[in-house]
């Protein structure tokens, strides 16, 4: 179950990293202008369940990423991150089930971004940016419910400082943009526990749909959008010691669909796990439905 | 009386045949090079918006070009077009003074 929270918790937050982007589970490279700003907002509901063991547990998350970004120069952007969550988990225990549940804001990612390489030409740009980052404990990592402690999933935050990094390249034409992003999260330890590092290799297509030819001026673009997000997690410590039903590696696939103007970009996808190799009765994946909106000012 | 008529005739038609030319808005043609993305063209005509005297800019994405109007009597330096469009995340290519605008020229206001 860990692994699949984590798995997915992390994509949503390197997502939010490069907010400016135009894909939905990942960011990529287009700009942040110069003493501008970027604020996205992202909506998503996970369900993690098809549990092998008789607990049949069922874990439903849902949050809203809030993300502000600004283009310090026209190289280099600074990103803030803060999830709100929503998460609740059912297990059944015999002939009793159990419901544990928290609200409450998770961790604060702080992640900067260089544009290191730079092509442009009429009508398409080529960009590779590396980007650094850190996350901060600000989420409650100790909450409690009627049965003692939370476990991890459930709580908001993790109560551990981590780092991540890795590196957007983007290639943006009039037709159609891909972009793909390598990343790697390192996980400390808070509370005895020790989530697993997360690795990710992350693809994006996004292709107009309309307008099938470009007029004058700047006329809106609605993108037909295809990811894939491959993402490996180590396993957990707890007590010391690897968790045997944690870690693991996905594939998701998402269709979505985006709609671009020049201030404002409404998106919706959904994530599918299409492969998913997990160690021991971790929890699999359903789905992850994320819509949201951004904003340049 | 009708000699001091005649002055005054002639003096209206000098006043009105020697009226300075309103000088018409001077405006540029810029070729931007990266620019993509409906969501991207917001920077370039914020940055050039805030470039002294600018008064209207048009953007066509699909040639990658974007017209400049400046008020009356400004004039558009090629250094501070090409600063405002690398502030903006893009690359200048060419930069090109077009003939004046005719008065009353419709274009996009400057944002």
């Amino acid at each position: 179950m860990k692994v699949l929270v984590k798995t997915a918790l992390a994509t949503l937050c390197l997502s939010a990293g490069t907010a400016w982007s135009a894909p939905i589970t990942f960011n990529t490279a287009l700009p942040v202008h110069e003493g501008g700003w970027v604020l996205r907002e992202q909506f998503m509901y996970m369900k993690i369940a098809d549990d092998p063991t008789p607990a049949q547990r069922d874990m439903r998350v849902s949050g809203v990423m809030s993300v502000l970004g600004y283009g310090v120069t026209s190289d280099f952007a600074l990103f803030g991150m803060l999830p709100l969550f929503n998460k609740r988990i059912d297990i059944s225990m015999g002939r009793q089930d159990i419901t544990r549940r928290k609200s409450g804001v998770g961790d604060l990612t702080l992640l900067g971004r260089y544009t290191a390489y730079q092509y442009d030409a009429p009508g398409r740009t080529l960009r590779i940016a590396p980007f650094l980052g850190v996350k901060a404990p600000t989420g409650e990592d100790n909450a409690r419910d009627g049965m003692g402690r939370l476990p991890p999933p459930v709580q908001p935050g993790s109560g551990s400082w981590d780092v991540l990094g890795g590196a957007v390249l983007t290639y943006q034409t009039l037709d159609f943009e891909i972009d793909s992003q390598v990343s790697y999260k390192a996980n400390r330890e808070a509370n005895g526990f020790q989530a697993g590092n997360v690795a990710s290799l992350d693809t994006s297509l996004q292709y107009r749909l309309w307008p099938r030819s470009l007029g004058a001026g700047v006329p809106a673009f609605l993108y037909g959008v295809l990811e894939a997000n491959l993402v490996h997690s180590a396993r957990n410590r707890s007590g010391g010691a690897d968790d045997p039903n944690s870690g693991g590696t996905t594939l998701f696939i998402t269709p979505g669909l985006q709609y671009v103007t020049q201030k404002w970009i409404v998106e919706a996808g959904v994530q599918i796990p299409v492969s998913q190799d997990l160690n021991g009765t971790a929890l699999k994946n359903d789905y992850v439905f994320t819509t949201g909106f951004r904003v340049n000012f | 009386m009708k000699r001091i008529l005649q002055i005054c005739v002639l003096a209206i038609a000098l006043t009105l045949g020697m009226a300075p030319a309103v000088a018409a808005p001077q405006t540029y043609k810029l070729h931007v090079d990266g620019l993509s993305c409906p969501f991207c063209a917001y920077g370039i005509e914020k940055k050039l918006g805030s470039v002294k005297g600018v008064q209207r800019i048009d953007v066509d994405i699909a040639s990658g070009a974007v017209a400049v109007t400046m008020a009356e009597g400004a004039t558009l330096d090629e250094a501070a077009a090409k600063k405002a469009v690398k502030e903006a995340g893009f690359s200048l290519r060419k930069f090109e003074q077009l003939q004046s605008a005719p008065q009353g020229a419709s274009a996009g206001p400057a944002k």
